[in-house]
């Protein structure tokens, strides 16, 4: 038997397999996004027809390429994910399609692209992204050996954005080069959770045997929580110099989930709560702004045209929408030309959804968003080693936590922070910086990526066979 | 899993109670989206703030509203650009249907029913659909209980005087009339062209025209309350009709001593030493035996009924109601009294106690209704194109007494107009020929200011078909000026009738 | 209430239900996921089934039962022997990590092949995946 010709290892032999079940439910979504296409182009335009067949065309067609993608490279990733993230992309679409084009103008070589043809191509980047790393990615130590490059280039990437960054709306949130913009706080999510899977996954062993006494309280060895204050001032430099409570509040939910899942200890994150308790009782008091959100919160028809206008006109939102939605198109009144919510389509899509879906729509988003955390934990925990486990955990966490913050700031469950909704808010780095997440997700998910160091060394097997087990 | 590889086990169970946190958070999500969504529905999206309400009313004509002879009371007409504004029938109708107006809102009905007239509510279901037609909105002409034609009546028996009159139904609840004085012109507000200058003159006004005083206003009811409280009294059991109290004869000269005080009395030397009961003392108004019986009747069950009859909350009514009250509530005794002087004064009307006129108007349709509070309401049907015509039926607030304790109480009142001493009290409250039952109320304000004139009562008191309540602002005795207006108005809705 | 309004009403009520739908499907996959990972460790993890063996020992259409750690080569104390020319005494081990199978080649003379290509070292495996030690093809299958 002639040996097959090597291949480079990060491609491996690739042998296409099909993926069935991503099949099936990339065609449910394909039915059910154009069943909600029709029924926006039936309620806005009165006939009987899609609404815009041609985007829609596109995203389909940009889904069924990634599934082919992925067919080809013949990987046993996830087949759940990429269906899930397509259905919450799709809905974001169809929103967009349906909210006036000009809250967003962009201009690319001497045209000009509205809200969905701008949102379309920052989808398809996303998927595009999704795939390429669910494919590609073979190897994670590139992430495993740098975690604290990546955390002091998240750290710089901070700083950067408070020097350069360009002030909107009083939150110094946007980094621009040229013609390009972002938010890097997006990126920064994901650098934080490489960080700590890292971290975590080296000194687990450590966090959870050692014990220190403090009065009646067991903690870990006292040296290796200076992550956690550290962790603890970052999130409490975003409020101050970036203005960003979302932001803040993400990174620290993120943090102590992440540390409970991988210790276990209730006690960390008793003492992260009264961390974070003290941290948000003195900001409030010391910074206007923060205090403004929470006034707001607590009680928004203080300032009905003013501080509370948004919040009090996304409540009512769902109020319109009740229980079944009043339908797509057929919402949002728009008053003198604008729709009722300012900012609609980054940080009150939820609402929007919860008026024209109805409160059975958002359970169905709600659960969409559950499917994808779940998704992730279980990579995590079937994942082949510590630092896979909670890198996914990590990353599941970042969506499903996100998607609670901002929907909970539409229904003033919490004060409204500015976030995006994961796959549904518009913006190219909200839905790039999740695209990253799916990547690397499904690139988790492959059983058969390159092997975890082994336990031992090489030798540990030899002389198995001839002692014999029996 | 591998016994080798243990340390990777214990990740699942804190993976899985994170994952139960994050579930309960969404689970919480879903609650709160149906609170806002299904419990807080009808309240924000009908509300005037809403958005789509606001939408509507640049570019759907409003419903009309119409009274229950089918006048028109509110219609639109167009302005010179096109736009649509509302015209009223006249000023005696604007304290109910109030205004709509592009520059300073809404009012009365018009606010109330925003959502209704401008066409985004209504049957749940054929809004539902109405949402996806080529033209969403449906705008519903309410019909009102109101007969134009009383109101007009009753604004013009109040005259110069502020006050208020509330005419209804007992049967049913539905309101006749619901008078308010001043009043003013509705029209010149909704009208682009002269809304600055009316709405401002209007606003500068000392007497308030612009405060609806049959729903909003607040005042001393004096000798009329004795009607809460006999109900309380013979609703607990405390008394009985025959219910005499010994030494009231006596304390007549003298007043009767609780806690150190005296409540004084004396209006009435033709009784002489013979002790009152239920009908002899409401034919004179004595405060002394309503003093008593509401000392025994005790302060839990006074408040009690009076709580039955909607008092210390807002009225269930189409328009805002202010809440009225018995007492101020900060006392320590049952039902919120500072002391037995507090419910003594309390039982004849005299001491923290506030009532709305359409308060007291529901008292005497409790009595008339045998016992049996209707819920008062102005709005009897919506009808549109699309959605055809709702009736709103009448519906019940509960058995208040049982009808031999009403009966007991309409006994008093018609003495207190028919009787020899008690149509002294009430002169000009009879309708002629058409036996009636009322009381009527001299309510002190203390200082050098005339009392508020008040009369409650209804006809014909065998089969009770009109209620009616009078306030009259500082013009005297009750007696004096406003049981001559209640007789007047309902002889004409009687006579008118028939 | 004309024709086309109820139109729009299924055509909107029914992009509801196919949500619900996509939901529930996914839900179902997640389930019987979560069933077979329950069920896993319970049983024997995997077997190997003999596609091809031109010595004839072990014989075309065995299966072997796989254990955690499965030792695999010439000599008889290994766990599955492959009395094969071109098989090593200590060829390679099988083993199963995590939920994951792991063929790792014991510097065998003539090396063990994934799918026909040579693996260096360690390489994963999935249910499916063909081993091949010496001249014995294998494929490995869930139980």
């Amino acid at each position: 038997m002639a040996a097959a010709p090597s291949l480079p290892r990060i491609l491996g032999p690739i042998r296409p397999r099909a993926r069935w079940q991503e099949l099936r439910l990339l065609g449910l979504v394909a039915v059910a996004l154009a069943m909600g296409s029709l029924s926006l182009g039936t309620t806005v335009t009165g006939r009987f027809g899609l609404y815009d067949a041609r985007g829609l065309g596109i995203y389909l067609g940009a889904l069924m390429v990634a599934h082919l993608a992925q067919v080809v490279a013949g990987r046993r990733t996830d087949q759940v994910l990429l269906p899930a993230v397509a259905m919450l992309g799709g809905i974001s679409l169809l929103l967009m399609e349906r909210l006036p084009q000009d809250l967003v103008v962009q201009r690319f070589f001497g045209s000009s692209y509205g809200l969905a043809d701008v949102q379309l191509l920052w989808l398809v980047g996303a998927i595009g992204v999704a795939t390429t790393l669910g494919i590609v990615v073979r190897s994670d130590s590139w992430l495993r050996r740098y975690k604290y490059t990546w955390a002091a280039a998240g750290v710089g990437l901070l700083l950067l954005t408070f020097v350069l960054g360009t002030e909107i709306n009083g939150q110094r949130l946007t980094l621009e080069f040229g013609p390009i913009s972002g938010q890097p706080s997006e990126l920064l999510k994901v650098i934080l959770v490489v960080f700590l899977a890292g971290y975590l996954s080296e000194n687990r062993a450590l966090l959870v045997e050692q014990d220190t006494r403090v009065g009646p309280f067991r903690l870990p060895p006292l040296p290796y929580l200076a992550p956690m204050v550290a962790m603890w001032a970052i999130a409490l430099g975003i409020v101050v110099v970036q203005r960003d409570l979302g932001a803040a509040l993400l990174f620290f939910g993120v943090f102590l989930a992440l540390i409970y899942a991988a210790t276990g200890r209730f006690s960390l994150v008793l003492i992260g709560l009264v961390l974070f308790l003290l941290g948000s009782a003195a900001m409030a008091n010391l910074f206007e702004h923060v205090r403004t959100r929470i006034d707001v919160w607590l009680d928004p028809f203080a300032d009905p045209l003013g501080a509370g206008y948004q919040v009090i006109q996304a409540l009512h939102a769902f109020a319109r929408g009740g229980l079944l939605g009043v339908g797509l198109g057929a919402g949002l009144p728009e008053v003198g030309g604008r729709p009722p919510i300012p900012e609609i389509h980054t940080d009150f899509p939820f609402a929007a959804l919860g008026e024209e879906l109805g409160i059975v729509g958002l359970i169905a988003i709600l659960g969409i968003y559950l499917v994808i955390v779940q998704r992730g934990l279980r990579i995590g925990v079937a994942a082949a080693d510590d630092f896979r486990s909670l890198l996914a955990i990590g990353l599941a966490l970042v969506i499903g936590i996100q998607a609670f913050i901002i929907a909970a700031g539409n229904l003033k469950v919490l004060p409204l922070t500015g976030v995006t909704l994961p796959f549904i808010s518009y913006g190219g780095s909200s839905l790039l910086a999740n695209g990253l997440v799916t990547g690397l997700l499904l690139a988790l998910s492959d059983r058969g990526v390159e092997p975890p160091p082994p336990p031992g060394a090489q030798s540990r097997w030899r002389g198995l066979g001839r002692r014999g087990a029996a | 899993m591998l016994g080798s590889d243990g340390s990777r086990r214990p990740l699942a169970g804190p993976t899985v109670h994170v994952a139960v946190v994050l579930s309960v958070a969404f689970a919480l999500l879903a609650g709160a989206a149906g609170y806002w969504g299904v419990i807080r529905s009808a309240d924000l999206a009908q509300s005037p703030d809403d958005a789509a309400v606001i939408a509507a009313a640049r570019t759907v004509p409003r419903g009309r509203i119409l009274d229950r002879a089918g006048t028109v009371l509110a219609r639109n007409k167009a302005d010179a650009n096109g736009e649509l504004y509302r015209v009223y029938a006249g000023p005696a109708i604007s304290q109910v249907v109030g205004y709509a107006s592009r520059q300073y809102g809404k009012a009365g009905l018009e606010r109330a029913y925003d959502a209704e007239l401008s066409g985004l509510a209504g049957d749940t279901l054929t809004d539902a659909f109405a949402k996806f037609g080529t033209n969403p909105y449906d705008p519903k002409d309410l019909t009102l209980s109101i007969s134009y034609d009383l109101q007009k009546a009753a604004v013009s028996a109040l005259g110069a005087h502020r006050g208020a009159i509330v005419m209804l139904d007992p049967r049913s609840g539905e309101v006749l009339a619901l008078a308010s004085t001043p009043t003013y012109d509705a029209s010149k507000i909704s009208n682009p062209a002269t809304s600055q200058a009316a709405f401002a003159a209007l606003q500068d006004d000392p007497a308030q025209p612009l405060l609806p005083r049959a729903t909003l206003g607040r005042y001393v009811p004096g000798s009329v309350f004795k009607i809460v409280t006999a109900i309380a009294g013979l609703g607990s059991g405390a008394i009985t009709p025959a219910t005499t109290y010994k030494q009231q004869p006596g304390a007549e000269r003298n007043g009767l001593l609780v806690s150190g005080y005296r409540v004084r009395d004396g209006h009435h030397p033709q009784t002489g030493s013979k002790p009152l009961d239920l009908v002899g003392a409401t034919e004179v108004s004595c405060n002394i035996w309503y003093a008593q019986t509401g000392l025994r009747t005790g302060g839990a069950d006074l408040v009690g009924y009076a709580e039955r009859m909607g008092f210390g909350a807002a009225l269930p009514f189409d328009l805002p109601t202010a809440a009225s009250q018995v007492t101020g509530g900060t006392g320590a005794q049952p039902g919120g009294f500072v002391d037995d002087v507090e419910l003594a004064n309390a039982s004849y009307g005299q001491a923290e106690t506030f009532v709305t006129p359409l308060q007291m108007a529901l008292v005497a349709a409790t009595v008339a209704n045998d016992g049996e509070l209707m819920r008062p309401r102005l709005v009897t049907s919506m009808t549109s194109q699309r959605s055809g015509s709702r009736t709103i039926g009448p519906q019940s607030m509960g058995r208040v007494i049982p009808v031999s304790d009403a009966e007991a109480i309409k006994a008093a009142m018609v003495q207190a107009v028919e009787g020899p001493l008690g149509h002294l009290f009430t002169t000009g409250a009879k309708v002629v020929g058409i036996t009636t039952a009322g009381k009527s109320g001299t309510a002190e304000l203390g200082g050098s200011g005339e009392p508020h004139s008040w009369f409650i009562g209804f006809a014909p008191a065998e089969n009770p078909t009109i209620a009616i309540a009078v306030l009259v602002e500082q013009a005297g005795r009750g007696g004096e000026v406003a049981a001559p207006i209640a007789g007047r108005l309902m002889t004409r809705y009687l006579k008118g009738a028939q | 209430m004309d024709g086309f309004t109820l139109v729009v009403w299924g055509v909107r009520l029914l992009f509801l239900l196919l949500l619900y739908l996509f939901l529930a499907r996914v839900i179902r996959v997640l389930l019987r996921d979560l069933r077979a990972a329950a069920r896993e460790p319970a049983q024997r993890p995997g077997r190997l089934i003999v596609l091809e063996s031109p010595a004839g020992e072990p014989a075309v259409g065995r299966s072997f039962g796989l254990d955690v750690i499965t030792t695999l080569g010439r000599d008889v104390n290994n766990a599955i022997v492959i009395d094969d020319p071109f098989a090593s005494a200590e060829h390679a081990v099988l083993t199963f990590r995590g939920r994951n199978w792991y063929l790792e080649d014991l510097e065998s003379t003539n090396g063990s092949y994934v799918n026909g290509h040579p693996i260096d070292g360690v390489a994963a495996l999935g249910y499916g995946d063909e081993v091949q030690i010496g001249q014995v093809r294998m494929r490995l299958e869930r139980t």
